[in-house]
């Protein structure tokens, strides 16, 4: 099973530095999810990975480039475009197309066209596909030499609520399978579920590279909900120890700064009773627009 | 390379204008041939008769190699579909290596624009045959076969050179129609026009050598027997024979080859 490693990569269009001497490590097992604003860079990155894009820096899939690896579909899948077929070549007849040039054979063609649910449309041409249907045919390319590795740009694009339930469990599968899995998506609540780890980039730099839950934590966005009935005295003594205090809800007073461990020693040490400690962590969402608030490129208006 | 081979032979045989422009090609032959052979005098045969019959009156100078101009298509196609439809990133993630790519798309598109052309020569042999026109010698059948045959690969090359330098199907096709038919002859006006002007309107100095390097018109000399481009000798145009012609036009395909290959190896997919 591969490691992918990323080390320095660097592309300009211009006098615009799209992605910036960006290095991380995508673990094998683990679903890696890439994320970042409109025009960070995710899809050029990708594009960078696998030797398409003219730029700097390497990537090795267990050691060996893109580029060194025979029949590459069989080491690392990848879906980077939304509708990558010639819209009158049969559905079937691509998948053998790529196959050919990958010594896969004809029968595993079929196995990833029922794998993907398209066995209805296999043998029509793709010109009316939808996008889901297309995403679906861009999945079981990526598929078809059942790889260790699989890159996946926006793979959840088009895909009604059932395929995207749908496709994660495919990739979880995949993953608990020891598979890479490295998945760009700007469905941020599709991802907290899906990604073990992430990689999250602003601007072309790399903002942050480890597990979902460290990222979420590190944001120091997470609350503690407070319910004592001497907060008179509580309160001061958390906020002289950092904390912020906003009160509710209810009768609660939620406490930002200062974990819930920090709390129950502040009241024990100020003689304050507590009836309730709850701790309520911060979404990924929350941790994502913190981190890369001021690194997005297209910013809306303000409507208020 | 084998693996691109692979790749580029489904890649043809699974698209429909593959089967169209072969289906053009051989069925404008065959139609235009046999009546030609049909109208044909008693006493037609020999050389010329030949080389109107193979090339559909292209080796007269009046109508350009139209065969050449369909089979032509299947080059611009062969990687302007990778641009028009997003397929370049498909390709290139299934057969990494961009030279072994380019080199499938050109040995392929030799070998299916070489095959074709050749099925309408003999189209053209069977017409000869069905309506009794006498062939030259086997010397001149050859040569205005293999000419043809040439001059339809070349143009075909041209065509997949085009597509990969602009990257754009549509451009590609209106290069390959506009420059052997308007911008050639647009340049070859230009030069007679100043040549017939000056001191010396039948010498052979001024620009007037210019002529014979425009590649297409220097190719087409391969299939080229007597011809209405013969008149251009009275203002001292001496053209290459076939060898000459088809080492211009060749060199010409190797050098558009050679830039796209650059970019091709060197560009963004």
């Amino acid at each position: 099973m591969a490691l992918i490693e990323a080390r320095g990569l660097g592309k300009s269009y211009g006098s615009k530095r799209a992605v910036d001497d960006l290095s991380f490590t995508v673990k094998p097992g683990s679903v890696t999810g890439f994320l970042g604003p409109n025009g960070s860079g995710k899809s050029t990155t990708m594009r960078l990975m696998l030797s398409l894009d003219a730029g700097q820096g390497t990537t090795t899939f267990d050691g060996r480039t893109f580029g060194e690896l025979r029949h590459p579909m069989r080491h690392v899948g990848a879906l980077l475009e939304a509708k990558p077929f010639h819209p009158t070549r049969r559905a079937r007849d691509h998948l053998r197309m790529l196959a050919a040039a990958n010594d896969v054979s004809t029968q595993r063609v079929d196995e990833v066209i029922r794998l993907v649910g398209l066995e209805s449309v296999a043998r029509g041409r793709p010109r009316k596909f939808s996008l889901g249907m297309g995403q679906r045919l861009g999945i079981a390319a990526a598929l078809l030499g059942d790889p260790h590795t699989l890159l996946l740009d926006e793979p959840s694009n088009g895909l009604d609520p059932q395929g995207i339930t749908w496709l994660r469990q495919l990739l979880k599968h995949l993953a608990g399978e020891g598979r890479s899995v490295f998945v760009s998506s700007h469905l941020l609540q599709e991802m907290a579920v899906l990604a073990d780890e992430l990689v999250v980039i602003g601007r072309g730099k790399l903002l942050a590279n480890g597990a979902v839950a460290d990222f979420v934590t590190s944001s120091g966005l997470g609350t503690v909900e407070v319910v004592s009935p001497d907060m008179a005295t509580l309160g001061p003594e958390l906020e002289s120890r950092g904390a912020t205090l906003v009160a509710g809800p209810g009768d609660a007073t939620t406490v930002s700064g200062l974990d819930a461990a920090a709390i129950g020693d502040a009241a024990h040490e100020s003689g304050a009773r507590l009836h309730q400690l709850t701790t309520r962590q911060a979404s990924l969402e929350e941790a994502f627009l913190a981190a890369t608030g001021l690194d997005e490129e297209f910013r809306g208006g303000d409507q208020s | 390379m084998m693996d691109a081979l692979r790749y580029e032979w489904v890649r043809l045989r699974t698209i429909r204008s593959t089967y169209w422009i072969i289906g053009i090609a051989l069925g404008f032959q065959l139609a235009m041939s046999f009546l030609i052979g049909a109208l044909a005098g008693d006493d037609a045969g020999g050389t010329d008769s030949f080389a109107i019959l193979v090339t559909i009156g292209a080796s007269t100078g009046f109508a350009p190699l139209f065969i050449a101009y369909v089979i032509g298509l299947m080059g611009v196609f062969s990687m302007g579909h990778e641009y028009r439809h997003g397929m370049i990133r498909a390709t290139l993630t299934a057969v990494p290596q961009r030279w072994a790519v380019l080199a499938a798309k050109v040995l392929l598109i030799v070998a299916v624009s070489a095959a074709c052309a050749l099925a309408c020569v003999l189209i053209a042999l069977l017409s000869a045959t069905i309506f009794s026109i006498e062939l030259p010698g086997w010397g001149e059948v050859l040569a205005i076969s293999s000419g043809t045959t040439i001059f339809a690969v070349l143009f075909s090359l041209s065509g997949l050179a085009y597509a990969t330098i602009t990257r754009n199907q549509t451009a590609a096709v209106a290069l390959l129609l506009l420059v052997p038919t308007i911008l050639e002859g647009i340049i070859k006006s230009v030069i007679l026009a100043i040549h017939a002007a000056s001191d010396d309107p039948t010498g052979k100095g001024g620009g007037v050598w210019l002529i014979k390097y425009l590649p297409y018109d220097s190719g087409g000399q391969m299939y080229t027997r007597r011809s209405l481009e013969d008149l251009l000798e009275i203002f001292g145009v001496v053209p290459f024979g076939p060898v000459g012609g088809g080492l211009v036009m060749g060199t010409f395909v190797a050098l558009l080859l050679a830039v796209g290959s650059y970019l091709f190896l060197r560009r963004d997919a």
